[in-house]
């Protein structure tokens, strides 16, 4: 046996928790060996050096007995709803009650949401072309501008739009504001020279504001013009 | 209060002396009958229960914390889980055993709770205080001075040692060696298998047997 398991079970050899075999092993190689034999001692003395340790008082000589500091330390005291509102920054919180007290927030929380909820908005159809959409202002299509208040608006069309004859169409997005005005307008497709024509022509309307349960609202408007007619001033 | 439970400092009773574990109360079925009393509410059983085991519980926690007051402190938390939790032992270990393994588990609650906040490392004002001998008793109350000091030294240099184990370490050397528990009570205070113990206890030694070279070659403390 080398030196190296020897020391490796000298505690147990000290304890006495060894195998006969191995014991007598050790037993015989640290009878052999100065080191280990030294080796073993030193053991020896922690070991009592630690049982040498003086016991600590067990009470403060001021102080009363340690079961009547229980009792006023509260052990038969519950402690009741302090637990539930202990503070998260405390410098020990009780985890589970504040966790309760956060759960319970949380459900008032949505609770209250849940109460003032009226119910799911409609659903608006943002793809409906002008030309295709039911009468506005009809109560199967409540969020269309139910009539524009100034729908005779003339557009200064371009020297180039005016040379040309035939059809065009333009796709557009007008925004509608709460007030009735037009907030924007977006030419989606069309033809580029009477873009800027239109859009100044359109921005000048104005449409009956939109309501949605009594509050105005702003509303997208997608509109496909066609057949636009042009024509000369000569003619 | 019966005169048989007078503490003589040492952990043990009685003043005809006997020790604590030759009175019934220690024995098994005093025990039992304790636990038993104290279920049911009995004030003086309780009391007696604490006072039985006090002692080992603020010398077990000084040394784990090194710091006495923490280690009253730290006992009267012990005891208050004992009240609670009384109703739950369930007599498969011992109840000195049991109260053991509550305490070591308050000493590593109450050591995480400083090291949280980084007053752990502060140096403990009370070093003299884990080497003083108990008032009016010890073995070295006829030692001469100079012996009394290099005694009291000699003690402050081993537990300094003891506190810079790593806390598995320090708890298993200092149930075994200062408490004396075997090696299969200090399994079950510590909630681990004895094969552990014996391999923690070996190398706590051998880290002990370094720190205190010094002493160990026979120099006086410095």
């Amino acid at each position: 046996m080398t030196c190296q398991l020897v020391q490796e079970r000298l505690s147990e050899w000290l304890d006495g928790e060894l195998a006969m075999g191995v014991s007598l092993a050790v037993s015989e190689h640290v009878a052999a060996c100065t080191r280990c034999a030294r080796h073993s001692q030193e053991l020896r003395a922690v070991t009592g050096l630690l049982a040498e340790l003086p016991r600590l008082e067990s009470v403060d000589p001021g102080a009363g007995p340690l079961a009547l500091r229980l009792e006023l330390a509260g052990g038969n005291r519950r402690p009741g709803l302090a637990l539930l509102f202990r503070s998260f920054v405390a410098g020990r919180p009780h985890i589970l009650p504040s966790l309760l007290t956060a759960a319970a927030i949380l459900l008032l929380a949505i609770g209250a949401i849940l109460a003032f909820d009226t119910g799911p908005l409609p659903e608006v159809r943002t793809t409906a072309t002008w030309a295709t959409a039911p009468v506005s202002g009809t109560e199967g299509n409540p969020l269309f501008p139910s009539a524009e208040v100034m729908p005779q608006q003339r557009a200064a069309l371009a020297p180039e739009a005016l040379q040309k004859d035939g059809e065009d169409s333009v796709f557009l997005e007008t925004v509608v504001a709460r007030d009735g005005s037009v907030a924007g307008v977006t030419v989606l497709q069309g033809d580029a020279n009477v873009e800027q024509a239109l859009i100044d022509a359109l921005r000048q309307q104005r449409f009956e504001p939109v309501r949605y349960r009594g509050r105005y609202v702003a509303v997208s408007v997608y509109r496909l013009i066609s057949r636009m007619e042009v024509r000369s001033p000569r003619t | 209060m019966s005169k048989w439970f007078e503490r003589d400092g040492r952990g043990t009773v009685g003043t005809s002396g006997m020790s604590l574990e030759a009175r019934p109360l220690s024995g098994a079925l005093g025990e039992r009958d304790l636990v038993a009393s104290c279920r049911t509410g009995d004030a003086e059983a309780f009391a007696r229960l604490v006072q039985l085991h006090e002692a080992m519980v603020v010398n077990l926690a000084g040394r784990l914390l090194g710091n006495v007051e923490e280690a009253r402190d730290v006992a009267q938390e012990v005891f208050l889980q004992v009240y609670k939790r009384l109703a739950a032992f369930e007599g498969r270990s011992s109840l000195k055993t049991w109260i053991y393994r509550i305490a070591v588990n308050q000493c590593h609650n109450r050591r995480r709770f400083w090291h949280r906040r980084r007053r752990d490392r502060e140096t403990p004002l009370d070093e003299q205080l884990l080497a003083r001998p108990l008032p009016g008793g010890g073995p070295s109350a006829a030692a001469s001075p100079y012996d009394e000091t290099l005694r009291l030294e000699r003690a402050r240099r081993v537990q300094a040692a003891l506190l810079e184990l790593c806390f598995e370490h320090r708890s298993v050397l200092v149930l075994r060696e200062v408490e004396g528990l075997s090696c299969e009570e200090v399994a079950v205070a510590l909630g681990v298998p004895e094969g552990t113990v014996k391999s923690r206890l070996s190398r706590a030694r051998e880290a002990m047997r370094r720190k205190l070279a010094g002493l160990l070659d026979g120099g006086s403390p410095r």
